[in-house]
């Protein structure tokens, strides 16, 4: 999405503008039950009232709703959580080598995904093999992590993406199954 | 009538201690910390950038395995990487999807960071939006804008300003903003 004006920066900015803001940051990590599942409902947002909430009232209005849907505002009982993964270097080689020609799937899923639209159908060359981390899409569905999945790092001509006036590189993080032999 | 979003969080804090699920008390406490700049913050991040500069042993440990390298100042919750500033390639990072940020050594990110503005802006014209904060980068400099779209977390490693030979550590800390290690930013000048 473009259109937005120029950057908004402050100096000396204080950590939270307003009291209530540093509440919901301190009851985030009760809440939600990962952080893809925390991202996905701040997604859920209608569009309009995403673009004209501050950045913790989004926050606000996920927390609100993930603690209904485990109950916590009716029922003292502690939601079950799964263990969260710990960052490690793949141990094991995957489907795509550095310097591979890549092309993002179009991830044209209603449910969590972490591929930007901006990327989706466009070919880059793969730069490394970054991380492995359980797929964000399924930790969202199901609140658990689930099995680790490569994470390659991708880079892309910008000028691809956004016409001849760009030039510069873009690289993103993109994992094995958003992406295909290109 | 629409609660305000204070209203709100008062009423969503309630419902949680009532339940058991969070402690007026420690969340007071939570933000009293944070306030007070007890939390991470990005003295870490200085620190780290300013060893790399000194140490080149460090600094390979760093560019290879940053979660491994930083392991003895912090343990990362999440992948780390470092990306190396040359006098011919300058990086940047954002998180177009959100507000992915190494918040364990730079603290909080700041509000442009997870401004629309920003987010949008600056994997499309990173040159024009670096402008804005008083970077002009060289045509022949090569700019990566990296979209942390995944859970790794990026700091960029800035070039050292001249001027700073022999300096230590603790000197060379004093010289590095937050936003150099965003990419937003150069160090100080000496």
């Amino acid at each position: 999405m473009h259109g937005f004006g120029a950057i908004p920066i402050e100096t000396d900015e204080p950590l939270f503008h307003e009291p209530w803001q540093g509440r919901v940051w301190a009851m985030q990590r009760a809440v939600a039950p990962t952080t893809d599942r925390f991202r996905s409902t701040i997604e859920q947002m209608p569009p309009a009232e995403y673009l004209s909430s501050g950045y913790y009232e989004r926050w606000l209005w996920a927390l609100e709703r993930l603690a209904a849907e485990q109950g916590l505002l009716d029922s003292d009982e502690r939601p079950r959580r799964g263990s969260r993964p710990s960052p490690s270097a793949p141990v094991w080689s995957g489907r795509f080598r550095p310097g591979q020609r890549v092309r993002v799937v179009n991830a044209t899923t209603a449910a969590h995904t972490r591929v930007p639209r901006y990327l989706r159908l466009h070919e880059g060359v793969v730069e490394r093999v970054a991380f492995a981390w359980p797929n964000p899409g399924e930790s969202a569905a199901t609140g658990r992590y689930g099995d680790l999945e490569l994470v390659y790092t991708v880079a892309f001509t910008a000028a691809d993406l956004f016409g001849a006036d760009a030039d510069h590189i873009l690289t993103a993080d993109l994992g094995e199954g958003d992406l295909e032999a290109a | 009538m629409r609660l305000t979003p204070e209203q709100r969080a008062e009423i969503l804090e309630r419902h949680l201690h009532d339940h058991g699920h969070v402690d007026h008390e420690r969340i007071d406490d939570a933000v009293a910390d944070a306030t007070a700049g007890n939390g991470p913050s990005e003295a870490l991040g200085a620190r780290i950038v300013a060893r790399a500069w000194v140490d080149p042993e460090f600094r390979t440990r760093l560019l290879d395995d940053a979660v491994g390298a930083v392991a003895e100042y912090q343990q990362q919750r999440v992948p780390l990487a470092v990306l190396q500033d040359t006098p011919t390639v300058h990086h940047v990072i954002v998180c177009t999807l959100c507000s992915c940020y190494p918040s364990g050594i730079l603290g909080s990110p700041p509000t442009w960071y997870k401004s629309f503005e920003y987010r949008s802006r600056v994997v499309r014209e990173p040159r024009a939006v670096l402008a804005e904060f008083g970077m002009d980068v060289e045509p022949g400099v090569e700019l990566r804008v990296h979209d942390s779209t995944a859970e790794g977390r990026y700091l960029v490693l800035p070039l050292r300003p001249d001027g700073t030979d022999g300096w230590d550590v603790d000197r060379l800390a004093a010289l590095v903003t937050r936003n150099s290690m965003i990419g937003t930013g150069r160090p100080l000048a000496p």
